[in-house]
């Protein structure tokens, strides 16, 4: 089991790109009610998306954090209808290129 | 009172040579012209060209619309942050805001500056391809809608706000709209720019857009933490920082098309009139939800 993550608020520079990237939208930031970045634990399946697109490194791992496991099955079944609807979009757009290559081709 | 250069410069137009060409008003003619060029007009859209150079990386007229698209952005970005330099002294904001918008404007003015001739090794140039971008027109607008008097404190300027035009050039919410939710969503833009230059074996466009990538996280760096001194002790300036972020976030979505229900629950209240006015004009049963629906999860 990967741990779950953390982010130190101290570097953040609120960009965003975590919460926009995070699989089980486990990131808050508009409901915060303040202009921070914060990790719902229970919604973190630990597949350091955030951690790769985080421009600060400034999300680490939480090694002491111990998840529910029915919690993190479902986000794990959050992350797969995200990672899904994300394959969707980008087979599209490939499509759409693979058309315009072609079509200038022709 | 607004003090003569900030009048002086609200009343200029954008300009560039060549004159700004906005995507929006291109003729049938032109339209044709990118449809032969890019096998569709509406296919000039950043996002998909990436994709287009990278199934066909051969095709030097897809990189020059994916650079020309870019460097519009660019010289649109030096208009309105050199605008922000003149405009924002009539608020009551830290001298350092006014210079780090300076920074910002010759930042802008390099990355133009490179992405011009990352443009011209493709034997392109500037005013080739529309602009996706035209100028500081935001800025620009007319001294009416501004808000006059004298400064507060915490960037606020009296009459300030009256209007929504007005509002976002309020330095909190066109901080947090623009340095801080725009270009810090440029960043995977940015990246991803470059990681595909690298993988077709262009290295210009890899080092323009890796040396672009690096300024924007420290323009999102400026927008954060600016916004952050001057909402200090304010939790309402806060808040509306929250908001006008979400707003800018929410139209970049959309076009994005990802889901976020964080963003859809926080326009939660905006959905449910726009769905009542929709209703109001006649679109009324399932479809009226749909459209609100779509448009918060990016459909």
């Amino acid at each position: 089991m990967l741990p779950v993550v953390e982010i130190d608020i101290g570097p953040c520079i609120n960009c965003s790109l975590c919460r926009r990237a995070c699989p089980t939208e486990a990131i808050n930031y508009f409901s915060t009610g303040k202009r921070t970045h914060v990790v719902d634990k229970e919604l973190c399946i630990g597949c350091d998306i955030c951690v790769k697109v985080c421009p600060m490194d400034c999300i680490d791992q939480d090694m002491e954090y111990k998840p529910d496991p029915v919690k993190l099955e479902s986000a794990k079944v959050k992350a797969r209808a995200f990672a899904k609807r994300q394959r969707g979009v980008r087979v599209a757009r490939r499509e759409r290129a693979q058309r315009a290559k072609e079509k200038v081709h022709a | 009172m607004s003090s003569k250069l900030s009048e002086h410069i609200r009343q200029m137009p954008s300009r560039r040579d060549p004159p700004y060409r906005p995507a929006m008003t291109i003729d049938k003619e032109e339209a044709a012209e990118l449809d032969k060029k890019l096998g569709d007009a509406a296919n000039y859209d950043i996002g998909l060209l990436r994709e287009m150079v990278n199934a066909d990386p051969d095709n030097i007229e897809f990189r020059k619309a994916l650079v020309s698209g870019i460097a519009s952005a660019e010289y649109a970005g030096i208009d309105a942050f050199s605008r922000k330099v003149c405009e924002w002294q009539d608020w009551e904001v830290p001298n350092s805001l006014i210079m780090a918008m300076a920074r910002q404007t010759w930042d802008e003015v390099r990355h133009a500056r490179l992405a011009t001739g990352v443009l011209e090794s493709y034997g392109g140039k500037i005013g080739e391809y529309p602009d996706t971008l035209a100028g500081g027109a935001a800025g620009a607008a007319p001294s009416s809608t501004q808000g006059g008097g004298h400064a507060h404190g915490n960037g606020q300027q009296a009459n300030g706000g009256a209007t929504p035009q007005a509002a976002m050039q309020e330095p909190i919410s066109m901080l947090s709209a623009v340095n801080v939710s725009l270009e810090g969503g440029a960043l995977l833009l940015f990246k991803g720019t470059s990681e595909l230059g690298a993988k077709i074996g262009d290295p210009l466009m890899e080092r323009c857009f890796d040396y672009n990538w690096a300024d924007e996280v420290t323009h999102t760096a400026i927008g954060d933490y600016f916004v952050k001194l001057l909402a200090e002790d304010d939790p309402e300036a806060e808040k509306r920082a929250l908001r006008i972020h979400a707003m800018s976030e929410y139209g970049r979505t959309r076009l994005d098309e990802q889901q976020t229900e964080e963003l859809k629950e926080f326009f939660a209240d905006e959905m449910e009139r726009a769905t009542a006015a929709l209703a109001g004009g006649g679109y009324a049963g399932q479809g009226a939800q749909d459209t609100s629906d779509d448009a918060a999860s990016g459909g």
